[in-house]
């Protein structure tokens, strides 16, 4: 079917665009030139070339917040795109309280970040219940420093957005896992496939365009961590800014009456270049796949 | 589709960009002289910040109803913003174009909105100033970046009163009546709190911030005000005594983490029996927690008191100029000052006329009487411990390097060594 009117399609398309353009494309483009101004809150606005992107390679967080960033996203991406689909399998099967499950494991995500991460911060503090669990236990004496040490506090975040991450990627996966034909796996049991010759051959090859999906995702979100490392380690990013997120960073500069507005959009300007990076492996990787 | 997913990667990341995008925003500095001979008439709004209550709420009304009379043909409109974000508050209101005519500001506000061009120069406009108010409120006020400008007229004066647990300190083998009156003192008494109790109450409970700094005898920055000079041994020395405590258990475990509540949340739940406020914070407790309240000994600040200042200033884009300034001097004269200041005890008003009233050394009797008085005196050689180039991500930096410290990651002298190059490095930006 050949059609007569060819703006038809942008006419049925305008209203996203123009959402788009107005609430992502201006914002970025506007971020980008931003960044290479010395505007404040309240003041600035010159232009000053590199001036920013030069500054960022003298913050002493930075370093620390692409690297908490990428270890972030580099445990998350694999574990979120992993573990959901099992979950998934699991409560695919039809019997009696499943419905339940299902509700349970996808509770988390409604709950709100900073609640989960709060109630998390008790879970995990000195006088915690985990620590307070683990002594009465007698596997430790001294109570675990899950909010003080840097890499604890680091994995820490990083268990509870997988936790609560768990239900929303499973939904998406039940949804998958439905199209993957019963044909498939029925001819592949004849062939003598086991459980797990199933899963490699036969489940996995039929969400791969949805485990990609949920890797981008989950590497997105991941870059742009914020609640999370911010509720669990205080404002000030854990002991002596050790767990900064890049993110945290550029709310840091971006924050109050004489906020670094033109060194934020520097530093969002990286963080997009950052996020492009990883996107485009995986989207480049899942193509040749196809 | 595969094209479709990389689309569908670059949209999503560009959203990324987009959502941690900013805005811009800038001023001109506005100086001008008002002409203030033309009769009053008009309409102007009058911002306070969380002042509208059942217990001020009558006295600006009141105020209002009067500057009003005085003035036919005039309307203050009168306005209120809650205590959280002020800060933000004010900052949308100047970006947007809408800050009120007259205007609250504590000196730290004031001074990026000052910077942005858009408080009127008092100085310039008040021929009577520095006659009229405090000198210390004045130069709160004046700021060395921004020339010998003055952009707020001294409204109270606060600083803080050091307040104690009688029962936790009786229980703990502690004379309350004798309280710390250094810090020294305080850092041994802390030690007998924590050895009596096995270490379940606590006196000290706050990580150590600038104004300890101030109080080792350091000076902040240099006269010019371009480079931070707190790196020093004596400020070392205190962060020293602070690590040495924190790792004696004399402070609560949790002090340097997320889930530190905060000195004076564990004073009210009683596991703190140290805790510094404003001078009426007895009258404060006695309505929240009434059960506390006869338990509480005021004394004087530890080693130097800090001073608050609060203030009032004109926008310099106000429409109406005149009246806007004209009511800011209604607001801050000596008689208007002194009938607020009746209605909080423990601050004293920014005129000169009123601040140095001994009526306000003498107590009635009452542990909340006795720490009016103490912040009367306390006043009368408080600092402003704050400089106005202080920001929030230089307090950042300070925290994390004096955390680092206090967990023994880092030196004390090296954490600020760091906290002054991170400082001076904003300073420059």
């Amino acid at each position: 079917m050949r059609s007569h009117r060819p703006y038809t399609p942008w006419l049925l398309t305008a209203p996203a665009l123009l959402w788009l353009a107005v609430f992502s494309l201006w914002p970025a483009l506007n971020t980008s030139v931003l960044s290479f101004t010395n505007v404040h809150t309240l003041s600035g606005g010159s232009f000053i070339g590199l001036r920013n992107y030069s500054l960022m390679w003298q913050d002493p967080h930075l370093r620390d917040a692409i690297l908490n960033t990428l270890v972030f996203m580099a445990v998350c991406v694999p574990l979120l795109t992993i573990l959901p689909l099992l979950l998934a399998l699991l409560v695919q099967r039809t019997l009696p309280f499943m419905g339940f499950f299902r509700t349970v494991f996808y509770f988390p995500v409604i709950a709100s970040a900073v609640v989960v991460a709060m109630i998390w911060q008790w879970l995990l503090d000195d006088r915690g219940l985990v620590n307070g669990l683990a002594r009465q236990a007698g596997l430790i004496h001294s109570a675990l420093p899950f909010l003080t040490d840097r890499w604890l506090l680091l994995f820490s975040a990083i268990a509870l957005t997988v936790w609560k991450g768990l239900g929303y990627y499973m939904v998406l996966y039940l949804s998958a896992l439905g199209n993957v034909r019963r044909e498939l796996h029925e001819a592949a049991a004849v062939d003598g496939a086991g459980a797990v010759r199933r899963f490699r051959s036969v489940t996995v090859p039929g969400v791969r365009g949805t485990m990609a999906l949920v890797a981008m995702l989950v590497a997105v979100n991941a870059m742009r961590v914020f609640a999370e490392l911010y509720v669990l380690g205080g404002r000030t990013g854990g002991i002596g800014g050790q767990d900064v997120s890049l993110v945290m960073l550029i709310q840091q500069a971006a924050s109050g009456a004489d906020g670094r507005l033109g060194y934020a959009s520097a530093l969002s300007v990286l963080l997009f270049l950052l996020t492009v990076g990883p996107l485009l492996l995986l989207a480049r990787w899942n193509r040749r796949e196809d | 589709m595969p094209r479709i997913r990389t689309l569908l990667a670059l949209a999503t990341a560009l959203a990324a960009l987009a959502g941690c995008g900013v805005g811009g925003g800038s001023g001109d500095a506005a100086k001008q002289t008002v002409a203030t001979d033309s009769p009053l008439k008009g309409e102007i709004t009058f911002q306070t910040w969380s002042l509208k209550n059942d217990k001020f709420t009558p006295y600006f009304t009141a105020l209002i109803k009067d500057f009003e009379n005085q003035h036919p043909g005039t309307t203050v409109n009168w306005a209120d913003q809650p205590g959280d974000g002020y800060a933000d508050k004010v900052t949308s209101q100047v970006t947007g174009g809408s800050l009120p005519d007259v205007v609250n500001l504590p000196p730290d506000i004031a001074h990026g909105v000052a910077k942005a061009g858009g408080l009127l120069d008092l100085g310039r406009n008040v021929p009577t100033l520095n006659q009229d108010y405090v000198g210390s409120g004045l130069k709160a006020y004046t700021y060395p970046d921004l020339g010998s400008a003055t952009y707020g007229l001294p409204w109270y004066l606060g600083t803080d009163v050091s307040f104690w647990n009688k029962a936790m300190m009786q229980r703990d083998g502690l004379d309350p009546s004798k309280p710390p009156r250094t810090f020294g003192e305080l850092v041994a008494a802390a030690k007998v709190m924590h050895d009596r109790s096995g270490g379940k109450d606590y006196l000290m409970s706050r990580p150590p911030g600038l104004s300890d700094i101030v109080n080792s005898g350091t000076r902040l920055m240099t006269p010019d005000g371009k480079k931070f000079t707190f790196n020093t041994d004596g400020a070392a020395a205190m962060l020293d005594e602070y690590t040495a405590a924190y790792k004696a258990g004399y402070l609560p475990s949790n002090v340097l983490t997320s889930t530190y509540e905060g000195n004076s949340a564990l004073f009210v739940k009683q596991q703190v029996a140290w805790t510094t406020a404003g001078g009426n914070y007895i009258q404060s407790v006695q309505q929240s927690d009434p059960s506390l309240a006869p338990q509480i000994v005021p004394s004087p600040a530890l080693d130097t008191a800090p001073l608050y200042v609060q203030g009032v200033s004109v926008a310099a884009r106000s429409k109406n100029l005149p009246l806007a300034l004209a009511f800011a001097q209604f607001v801050t004269d000596n008689a208007n000052q002194v009938a607020f200041i009746k209605l909080a005890p423990g601050y004293l008003p920014g005129t000169a006329a009123a601040a140095s009233d001994p009526a306000y050394s003498k107590s009635d009797g009452t542990a909340q009487g006795d720490a009016a008085v103490y912040a009367y005196q306390d006043m009368q050689k408080a600092v402003n411990f704050t400089p106005p180039q202080w920001t929030d991500a230089m307090n950042t930096a300070l925290n994390q390097q004096i955390a680092l410290a206090m967990t023994g990651k880092e030196s004390s002298r090296q954490a600020l060594e760091n906290a002054v190059d991170q400082a001076d490095r904003l300073l420059a930006q």
